[in-house]
């Protein structure tokens, strides 16, 4: 496989439709272009120790790949020669800590009001930033306390209806289990049975930080806990758009794995909303909306559009009557997963950001939608408004949001808009 | 649910059926494999440049000669109406971006190198650059942008072939800096768009461009505002302003990407972008449903038309192996054009005719692909774009022609009752 | 008529010619070089750029595989920033004799190559594309020579002690009185002016047209010329040499040449050395040999080909003692066997063993001047290598760092700066694309100057000293001669490549209405 990624730089012509794209180096000349980083760079590796510690600034958001039209697999290229490079450097304390989301979440869930007050006090960050290297402006997830994997045990689910595995990942459990609870309602709602086995990381932080051993073991164990449902024909759905992304394809064409349960386990994977577009596109979906007179800014993570099924988010947003979903154009957040967090990439990954921050200030409106939690986070962030999966705006429109004050993202509460009358 | 069509490729011709289908009422989804050659091109369009060596004024008057010389061109499965319809259609369409022109007369804009070239639309950016009536010309090269060389532009012009005499001269700037080494394209388009090198450039150029001198720039003048820019910088500088086009990336080529895109996006269509075809499904000559690999999976979409816009050899919609076998990538379509087995392909004359230059998916006057036997090889399948045979659309200066105007005619083949009869109805 | 005087005049601008002016110079003769194209435009500039072990010959010619590694390890301490340190494979496949490999080791044995075998799975580790069917595998110090480098160091070495180097230069014709030649009658190709050169004495480095030069003084010289076809692949699919383990045969070495590698070669006789056209029947047998070494070669991106004439030396003169030193190279010196004073040939041989080929023709040089003089190539770094560091694949790359958007790039595929450009242009002042091609390797990328050859002719008009039309015709007759290689290998990816490169050209700049 590893052959099959790099030879892929010879469908390179050089056409720089990645480059074009690319949101990185628009913004900072230390990273020269998927392009140049990729296919091009690549000619001159494999020689020796790694040439170019520039490749450390691709956020690894994925893009190039995306929009190239010759089948270069740039980012997968790029994250090769990532992990090289720390390979050969040793991966600092930082990356691996931020790398374990599971392992952090495990750490603070407990201490969850204590761990709050400290990721978000000013002083304990600038420590922070100088001892570990995350900065201190960066966005940071409250910890829940109670993870939606113990919330979910008590759930007790509808025997006779057809099963959907559900792959909540660490973002839900950790940080936004109400999120897990709406996504287990909407797909209550539309007559299944939501089967939530015990799991663990993806492992894409691993990943991307360049950590390749570690990150195959987790992928090991989380695909031994779904498995067994993917052998049944059962399917699999994310609402982590990227953690979806990472068993789909990342983990066989990045890591090189090519086991039998990750083929079936990637065969049976969707993500949320290309799932829920399905069942929508055989007339099973239940469109029993309710008005939501709102404008909500839409924004498709880079690793959705990885995906290669549209945008299914904003066709389902369609459905919901006066509810005026906008497509924003801008490409990338900046966060790419753990890249902003990080005290040297920071600024680059807010300037990355800035322009999707305008377009989104200049709706009005003070909810987004995207369906990934560190893009969610970011966004929070950069543009001030409450970030939401677009689930939860279904959820809502159904009706099922009992408890109307709830909130299951970060940000700040939600406000309607004025109707024209 | 099944849609009305199913547009394989987001270049010129793929976005031009699918904006004419979905303003009909249809319901379209566009799958292509990556971001189309928008991107890459200079974002007029080119009807017919020339006829051999002849430089043409009047594609409406060339184009009986073409058809005569080259009865298979692509241009001959559009009617006369059907060409001139998708010409006005398609500048209603970019009203935003102001493009003029028509079949009648062909415009001559300076390319990047010097030479006068035909052009038959052109976005409001580029219209100032018209050479026909001659005059004066001055263009500004930019330091750090590579793709812009205005001293061998101008020395060149002087000396082109044109209607009026022209003079030139060139200038080079150097912007303020944000960084050193290469300014991109994109990099110089974001910085006009906030207005900050709109100011520079009138202060760096005021009191230097002679009377009566059109100022040509390099096409850069900004993604999302660069109409405003345009106007802001004759207004200041009291004098023509526009842009060249050069190698890609295309910036106005990526507002015509942005802009039809958008369009789409409004009026319902689905891009599915990063999904390749793998096969199809047909019955009784009639494709049902297309399959298209996604990660990881592959999706399955009903269709009751398809329209197959994949580009030719330089797209990935045509191949060619090691063996000289030619190969039609997506459905497997007879290639027609192609040299005989063990015949030569190629010539060693670089400016030569080619003799796989013209190979590419033969189709019917309803722009379906067709089998040997000259019907079609399914009833509901069509073609346009630079994956059709007929054409050398790089030297008779015809690419965007062609697509804007088989994209248009394949949407009216689908759209005509008569079509529908043939294809069907499924349910 | 000016003229020029020197002690030695060399015929010939490849390895050869070059490494001869280079050690005549640092023995103290004045010495002129003259060339009729481009320096390492001939059989030089088109070789595979294998720097033998020996192992290739450690079977069939033993005298040159002895000759091969006693250069290889001279070169890489004196020229080691043209030399990259590749190692080499011999690897057989099941195609291939079993039994060639016993033959092989006594072979190395006997000559001094060094030889260990390794099991089949390093190799395979090693070089991941291999056919996993290989059934024995050597490992030998092969490494990849850059002849470019090496030519143009050895220039400008010579240069350093007072030679000429005078490309574009013509010899018309040799001027002989009373059986010895005194010069050459050279024309000056870019000037048209003509000139004569007076020597004491004339090397004839011509390689395939040393035949030509010889008989300007009445000599004869039978070198066949032996046309072998290469091509590039797009990038390095082995990071070794790799050869087969047979008897040398067509299409059996894969080796990697800077960014890209190289498979070759074929032998075919042909009358004149100068025409070469490319046939499919060579192209196919190259693929083909390539699939056998690395399984899906044939969907691998043929990058570029191109054809060398290797001079092959036939001996037909009955001459008691020929000064043929080895089977592989010959000096022919014509006093001895025609009477004809101040003349030697050198001739056949291959770039591994050029410095010793010089040294053999400047030792006839001062045995014919009555002189002796010690030879100190072998001992004397070129410039840029004196600190016999090898030379790295990545050095360009990693000279980007850490801000690659530190300077504009002009040739992108071959990381070549907009600085390093113009102080080229400007240092050879040349008005040609191509000469610029050869010092840098502009335009050599996966691209093939679809980007770069626009900027660099902007670039050269800049410079003030070529007008709008010389450089229309650097463009133009770049993109002609660029076709010559690439036309015989289109088809996949480097077919998509050319047609979007039309539409650069063509479609977008229109260079074929230039003005004339």
């Amino acid at each position: 496989m590893s052959d099959l990624i790099r030879a892929s730089l010879d469908h390179c012509v050089k056409c720089t439709i990645c480059e074009s794209f690319c949101p990185v180096s628009q913004v900072t000349p230390l990273f020269p272009g998927p392009k140049y980083a990729g296919p091009q760079a690549e000619r001159y590796r494999g020689v020796g120790v790694s040439p170019d510690s520039s490749i450390d600034y691709c956020s690894g958001c994925g893009i190039c790949t995306t929009v190239c039209p010759q089948d270069v697999k740039i980012a997968e290229i790029n994250s090769r020669a990532r992990a090289k490079l720390w390979e050969e450097r040793g991966i600092p304390l930082r990356n691996q800590l931020i790398a374990r989301p599971s392992v952090l979440g495990r750490l603070g869930n407990p201490v969850a009001p204590l761990a709050n007050w400290a990721l978000h006090n000013r002083a304990v960050r600038t420590v922070v930033q100088s001892v570990l290297g995350i900065h201190r402006d960066a966005p940071m997830p409250r910890f829940a306390g109670r993870t939606f994997q113990k919330r979910s045990r008590t759930h007790v689910a509808a025997a006779d209806a057809p099963a959907v595995v559900y792959f909540h990942g660490c973002g839900t459990n950790f940080y936004e289990p109400i999120l897990g609870e709406m996504v287990v309602a909407v797909l209550e709602h539309n007559g299944f049975r939501v089967i939530i086995p015990r799991q663990d990381c993806c492992g894409l932080p691993l990943q991307s930080n360049g950590n390749f051993p570690a990150a195959r073991s987790y992928v090991r164990r989380l695909v031994a806990n779904l498995a067994p449902y993917a052998h049944q024909g059962l399917p699999i759905v994310a609402n982590s758009t990227s953690c979806g992304l990472m068993l789909k394809r990342e983990a066989h064409e990045i890591l090189g794995m090519e086991d039998e349960d990750l083929k079936a386990v990637s065969g049976s994977m969707f993500d949320l909303m290309e799932f829920l577009l399905r069942l929508h596109e055989r007339g099973e979906l239940r469109t029993d909306f309710g008005s939501l007179p709102l404008t909500v800014p839409y924004h498709a993570p880079c690793q959705q559009r990885g995906h290669g099924i549209g945008k299914p988010a904003l066709d389902l947003l369609a459905l919901v009557p006066d509810l005026d979903a906008i497509e924003l154009e801008v490409d990338c957040c900046g966060i790419a997963g753990t890249y902003g967090l990080k005290k040297e990439k920071y600024e680059i990954s807010m300037a990355v950001g800035n322009r999707l921050f305008d377009d989104i200030r200049a709706t009005g409106s003070d909810i987004a939608a995207c369906d990934s939690e560190t893009c969610r986070w970011q966004i929070a962030h950069g543009a001030d408004v409450s970030a939401v999966h677009p689930v939860e705006l279904l959820h809502r429109a159904y009706g099922l949001d009992t408890n109307g004050s709830r909130r299951a993202h970060a940000g700040a509460a939600g406000r309607r808009k004025r109707s024209a009358s | 649910m099944i849609y009305d069509t199913l547009v394989v490729g987001a270049g010129l011709a793929g976005l031009t059926t699918a904006l004419r289908l979905t303003e009909q009422g249809q319901k379209v989804v566009i799958v292509a494999r990556g971001v189309g050659a928008t991107h890459l091109a200079p974002a007029t369009v080119d009807v017919l440049g020339y006829l051999g060596e002849e430089r043409v004024d009047s594609p409406a008057s060339a184009l009986t000669t073409l058809l005569s010389d080259v009865p298979g061109h692509p241009y001959g499965r559009v009617s006369r109406e059907q060409l001139g319809a998708s010409l006005e259609w398609f500048c209603r369409r970019l009203e935003r971006l102001g493009y003029a022109g028509g079949l009648d007369h062909n415009r001559l804009f300076p390319t990047a190198i010097g030479v006068a070239r035909p052009s038959a639309l052109a976005p409001r950016t580029m219209l100032g650059g018209d050479l026909r009536d001659g005059g004066r010309f001055l263009f500004v090269g930019l330091r750090g942008f590579k793709d812009f060389h205005p001293s061998l532009l101008a020395d060149n012009l002087a000396h082109a072939r044109l209607p009026a005499p022209v003079t030139a001269r060139a200038l080079e700037l150097e912007p303020p800096a944000e960084r050193r080494g290469d300014l991109s394209g994109r990099l110089l388009a974001r910085r006009f768009d906030s207005g900050e090198l709109t100011d520079w450039l009138v202060r760096a150029l005021q009191g230097r461009v002679e009377a009566e001198e059109r100022v040509g720039l390099p096409p850069v003048l900004g993604l999302r505002r660069a109409d405003e820019t345009l106007a802001d910088l004759e207004n200041r500088l009291e004098r023509r302003v526009f842009e060249v086009p050069t190698l890609p990336p295309s910036i106005p080529g990526m507002r015509l990407y942005d802009t039809l895109t958008a369009a789409l996006r409004r009026a319902g269509a689905r891009l599915v972008i990063n999904a390749a075809v793998v096969g199809a499904q047909a019955h009784d000559g009639q494709i049902e449903s297309v399959q298209v690999a996604s990660a990881a999976t592959t999706m399955s979409y009903r269709t009751h038309s398809v329209v197959l816009a994949s580009g030719g050899f330089a797209s990935g919609g045509l191949t060619l192996d090691s063996r000289g076998a030619a190969r039609e990538t997506v459905f497997g379509l007879r290639v027609a054009g192609v040299p005989d087995e063990g015949a030569t392909r190629f010539v060693a004359g670089y400016f030569d005719a080619q003799p796989l230059s013209r190979a590419g998916v033969a189709v019917d006057d309803l722009l379906r692909p067709t089998g040997r036997d000259g019907g079609p090889v399914y009833r509901n399948l069509h073609a346009a774009g630079a994956i059709l045979a007929g054409a050398v659309p790089w030297k008779e200066k015809s690419g965007t022609g062609i697509s804007v105007a088989t994209g248009y005619a394949a949407a009216d083949a689908i759209l005509a009752p008569s079509a529908l009869g043939v294809s069907g109805s499924i349910g | 008529m000016s003229s020029l005087e020197a002690d030695v005049l060399v015929i010939g601008g490849g390895s050869t010619g070059a490494g001869v002016v280079r050690d005549a110079a640092l023995r103290g003769f004045s010495t002129i070089l003259v060339e009729r194209r481009d320096l390492v435009d001939g059989t030089t500039g088109r070789f595979h750029g294998l720097l033998h072990s020996g192992g290739r010959y450690a079977v069939k010619d033993p005298s040159a595989a002895v000759e091969c590694i006693a250069e290889n390890r001279i070169l890489r301490r004196v020229a080691a920033d043209c030399v990259e340190d590749t190692g080499g494979l011999f690897v057989a496949t099941p195609w291939d004799d079993p039994d060639y490999g016993d033959l092989f080791v006594k072979g190395c044995e006997a000559t001094g190559v060094p030889a260990e075998e390794i099991p089949v799975a390093e190799a395979l580790r090693r070089e991941p594309r291999l056919n996993p069917e290989i059934r024995r595998a050597f490992a030998v110090p092969d490494a990849a020579l850059d002849p470019w480098k090496l030519v143009w160091g050895c220039a400008r070495s010579a240069e350093q002690h007072g030679a000429r180097i005078l490309p574009y230069h013509r010899v018309l014709d040799l001027e002989v009185v009373d059986q010895r030649v005194v010069g050459a009658l050279v024309r000056d190709e870019h000037s048209g002016e003509e000139f004569r050169i007076h020597s004491k004495v004339v090397v004839n480095a011509a390689g395939a047209w040393a035949g030509q030069i010889a008989t300007l003084a009445g000599c004869v010289v039978n070198v066949r010329a032996g046309m072998g076809v290469m091509i590039a692949m797009n990038h390095r699919i082995v990071n070794s040499a790799v050869n087969r383990l047979k008897f040398p045969a067509d299409g059996d070495i894969l080796l990697p040449l800077r960014t890209a590698c190289v498979i070759g070669t074929t032998d075919v006789f042909v009358p004149d050395p100068d025409d070469t056209a490319i046939r499919q029947d060579a192209v196919d047998l190259l693929l083909d040999e390539g699939e056998k070494l690395v399984p899906g070669f044939r969907e691998a991106r043929a990058l570029h080909a191109w054809a060398g004439v290797r001079p092959l030396f036939e001996e037909t003169h009955d001459v008691a003692e020929t000064r043929d030193v080895t089977r592989s190279h010959a000096l022919l010196d014509h006093l001895a066997r025609e009477g004809v004073a101040g003349f030697v040939t050198i001739t056949g041989g291959k770039t591994t063993t050029f410095r010793l080929m010089a040294e053999v023709a400047v030792d006839a040089v001062c045995q014919q001047l009555g002189v002796e003089r010690r030879c100190t190539t072998a001992e004397a770094p070129l410039p840029g290598s004196e600190s016999h560091t090898l030379y790295g694949l990545d050095s360009r790359l990693a000279a980007r760092e850490p801000v690659p958007q530190s300077e504009e790039i002009i040739c992108e595929c071959e990381l070549i700066t907009r600085s390093r450009l113009e102080q080229t242009i400007k240092r050879r002042a040349t008005t040609s694309l191509d000469d610029i091609r050869r010092l840098l390797r502009l335009a050599m990328g996966p691209c093939q100057g679809g980007f770069c050859i626009y900027r660099a002719t902007g670039i050269l008009h800049h410079g003030d000293r070529v007008d709008h039309t010389e450089a229309n015709r650097a463009l133009v007759s770049f993109l002609e001669e660029r076709w010559k290689g690439l036309h015989p290998i289109l088809h996949g990816d480097q077919l998509r490549q050319a047609r979007f490169d039309d539409w650069i050209f063509q479609g977008i700049l229109d260079v074929e209405h230039l003005p004339a």
